[in-house]
């Protein structure tokens, strides 16, 4: 009799505790699931952690359908937070922790197709002296292809967003129609554009431009094919989007009142502009930035179709070391450097624009 | 600068080998984790045969056989076969199949064409198996001077698919004169027009000729430190455009390259439809080479190699091929089948593409054989030129 009250309570304990439980069967299977992912265990053991996993995760279920609305609301956002969670568990978390592992080995011999983890910090030196050049360019070839959406992507948002009228949507399918081809086959397209005898070229070569484009740096030789030009031109032109959409959508929820307020004030046109329309659109440039930076970074698609042997940047680089020369440590350790740096740059471009409140 | 006439009709097969070429380079990315991934272990994904019917899965280069070899030999044999082109790379395609291969998995081809500096990798590694010689009586029309090559003595484990030579090709329109040499490579008035491929042993050996160092008796990286000197030097100053695998065919067509290192059939199937484009065996000399047939470790189709083998070296067979391909037959008597076919492919039998003239082929080197330790260093200053 005692046992059976005794068993209740510490169910009904179990019960208040929700927020808990939900908390650690979300990190119980988080852990997991990088571990099967990640190649902790193998196997036999590998199939009977997914097994406990999958129990768990009917035990979770079936503990908010016995429950009472005070225990489902307390494990409601657990619930909510759980398939995002798994899936980055499954395909971040486990991956990373598979490339920092990979990162660390090294290689017996040319042919150990399975580096075993030895705390190999040399690979790190390697990422970081012998591609140097392709750090350094990757960023500053992403850094100014973000500069130049900027410049493009902010005009075009601000007409389609207040001057659009009823065409707004038209407008803005346009810039997404781009997207409908595929990313591989609209810079295969710049090829035929900016090949030597191909219609660009021609038309300067026409107008007798060629000697200010080379003066310029954007030509060379007389070609815009596989120059730095191509490669940032390439960049620009495949991330315009991820600029232009976030900068529309901050502008688009700008109260036009607040444009006529400041008028009423005796504000200027370009003064109003400056105070209000702006300042309300940082969140959408934050964005942009971020979305056209990053991918551009780690981009190796525009500099091997539009460029030349000395425009490779880093993704080039880390392609070539996985693909070509087997050498996944210091691909590995590449990677991470990549991520590491591009990390810390967001983190000082947060602070630094101190947007809280997209965060 | 005279603007030469566009020329911009590609073929359409020249346009899906092009786009191919490129979407096998982005997916590789996502093959490679998929090939980690482990998987099933079947052995040959053959064309659909049922229990036990004899299947065979070819992996070979693009643009690399004639349009009715497959299915004649369909019909000769009744296998069911599995024709792909996936091979664009030697080592990318090692890097591929390298995880399957390394846990002792079969991958899904039964034959592989690797260039033959890359099939001895894969007999010294293990991965590829002995062939039934006893069921390829056509063996014996492999050409003498292929025979017994050091890595597979007895031809063992390996036969020549196709061989040629890499010398140096141009488009006329773009240099406005003909070449004679390797060393107009380097001409600074072709500056950032130059092609090189990403094959190290064809750009470095080019080279290491035009430099005076026979690329077929070198053994360490020493001996060819110069090539690589001089690559570097071109590279850094934007002499060279890009180095490309088989993609150069168009940016050569085009003029984006008035000159490059090339291969000699890619020239022949290019200059039926440009005659611009025209194919050198330098002065200073060229180098040789071959892809094999390999048979992969895993597969199960022993006698659909061995009478697949034997039906490409029946020479009437391998004539047809060679009269598509443009590249060197590596079966004695295609040219006499080639001269019996008439009309284009007996043209083809007077090409000095296909058929090196004596004095040329007194220039042909073949690439020495490195061991694994200098093969490392090769590659490895490779890598760093190419810039990637």
């Amino acid at each position: 009799m005692n046992l059976v009250v005794d068993r209740r309570t510490r169910l009904a304990k179990f019960f208040d505790r929700a927020d808990f439980v939900g908390l650690g069967t979300m990190l119980l299977l988080a852990l997991g699931i990088v571990a099967v992912g990640a190649g902790w265990v193998n196997g036999d053991a590998a199939r009977l952690v997914v097994i406990a996993l999958g129990a768990v995760l009917v035990g979770i279920i079936a503990m908010a359908v016995m429950g009472n609305g005070e225990v489902r609301r307390k494990l409601a956002p657990y619930g909510l937070l759980k398939p995002g969670i798994l899936w980055l568990a499954l395909f971040f978390l486990a991956p990373v922790w598979s490339l920092f592992v990979m990162s660390l080995s090294a290689k017996e011999s040319r042919f150990d197709f399975w580096p075993d983890f030895s705390w190999h910090w040399d690979n790190y030196r390697t990422a970081l002296t012998e591609f140097r050049p392709q750090f350094v360019r990757s960023f500053s070839y992403a850094g100014i292809a973000t500069l130049l959406t900027l410049i493009i992507g902010f005009p075009l948002a601000y007409v389609i967003a207040f001057r659009g009228g009823r065409y707004k949507t038209i407008l803005l399918g346009l810039v997404v129609v781009p997207f409908f081809t595929s990313y591989l086959i609209r810079t295969l397209a710049w090829q035929n554009l900016l090949a030597d005898s191909g219609p660009i070229v021609s038309i300067i070569d026409d107008l007798r431009l060629t000697g200010l484009f080379e003066s310029l740096n954007i030509m060379e030789n007389g070609k815009l094919m596989n120059t730095p030009a191509a490669v940032i031109g390439g960049l620009t032109y495949n991330f315009l989007p991820f600029m232009v959409l976030p900068i529309y959508v901050s502008m688009e929820k700008i109260d036009v009142r607040l444009l006529d307020a400041a008028h009423d004030l005796y504000s200027t046109g370009r003064r109003a502009f400056r105070k209000v329309v702006l300042p309300l659109t940082f969140p959408g440039i934050f964005a942009g930035t971020l979305l056209t930076f990053i991918p551009a970074a780690g981009d190796f698609i525009n500099a091997a179709l539009l460029g030349s042997p000395n425009t490779t940047m880093i993704g080039n680089s880390i392609q070539d070391q996985f693909i070509r020369q087997n050498n996944w440590p210091v691909a590995g350790a590449m990677s991470l450097v990549l991520m590491a740096i591009i990390t810390v740059a967001v983190m000082i471009y947060t602070k630094f624009l101190g947007t809280e409140d997209l965060v | 600068m005279s603007n030469h006439a566009q020329r911009r009709n590609y073929s359409r097969r020249e346009f899906f080998i092009r786009s191919g070429l490129a979407g096998a380079g982005a997916l590789s990315l996502p093959a490679l984790i998929a090939a980690c991934g482990g998987g099933s272990d079947g052995g040959s994904g053959g064309g659909g045969g049922g229990g036990g019917a004899k299947t065979l899965y070819f992996e070979n280069w693009p643009a690399y056989i004639d349009g009715a070899t497959e299915a004649d030999f369909e019909a000769a044999t009744g296998i069911a076969m599995t024709y792909k082109e996936g091979y664009n790379d030697n080592n990318e395609y090692f890097a591929k199949v390298q995880t399957r291969l390394s846990s002792d998995k079969a991958i899904e081809a039964d034959m592989l064409a690797p260039t033959f500096w890359m099939a001895s990798r894969y007999i010294n590694l293990g991965w590829a198996q002995k062939l039934d010689k006893a069921k390829i009586p056509n063996a014996k029309n492999l050409r003498s001077d292929l025979r017994d090559p050091g890595f597979d003595p007895g031809n063992l484990y390996s036969m020549p698919w196709q061989t040629g030579t890499a010398g140096v090709a141009y488009n006329i329109d773009a240099t406005g004169r003909e070449l004679t040499s390797v060393a107009d490579l380097f001409d600074p008035a072709f500056k950032g027009k130059i092609g090189m491929l990403t094959e190290m042993r064809d750009t470095i050996g080019l080279i290491l000729l035009s430099e005076g160092v026979d690329p077929s008796s070198i053994s360490t990286f020493d001996e060819a430190a110069v090539a690589f000197e001089k690559l570097e030097k071109a590279k850094a100053d934007g002499q060279i455009r890009q180095f490309t695998g088989n993609d150069y065919m168009d940016d050569l067509d085009t003029g984006n390259f008035a000159a490059c290192v090339a291969w000699s059939g890619d020239v022949v199937q290019l200059s039926r439809d440009n005659p611009s484009v025209r194919y050198i065996i330098p002065e200073e000399g060229a180098t040789s080479w071959y892809d094999t047939m390999i048979w992969m470790k895993g597969s199960k189709q022993s006698d659909s190699v061995a009478e697949w083998i034997n039906y490409v070296y029946d020479p009437a067979n391998a004539a047809k091929i060679a009269a598509e391909v443009g590249y060197i037959s590596p079966v004695e008597g295609v040219r006499d089948e080639l001269v019996k076919m008439g009309g284009d492919a007996a043209m083809m039998a007077e090409s000095t593409i296909l058929f090196p003239t004596e004095d040329e082929k007194k220039r042909l080197r073949t690439f020495a054989s490195l061991s694994e330790e200098e093969e490392a260093k090769f590659d490895e200053a490779f890598a760093k030129i190419t810039g990637a």
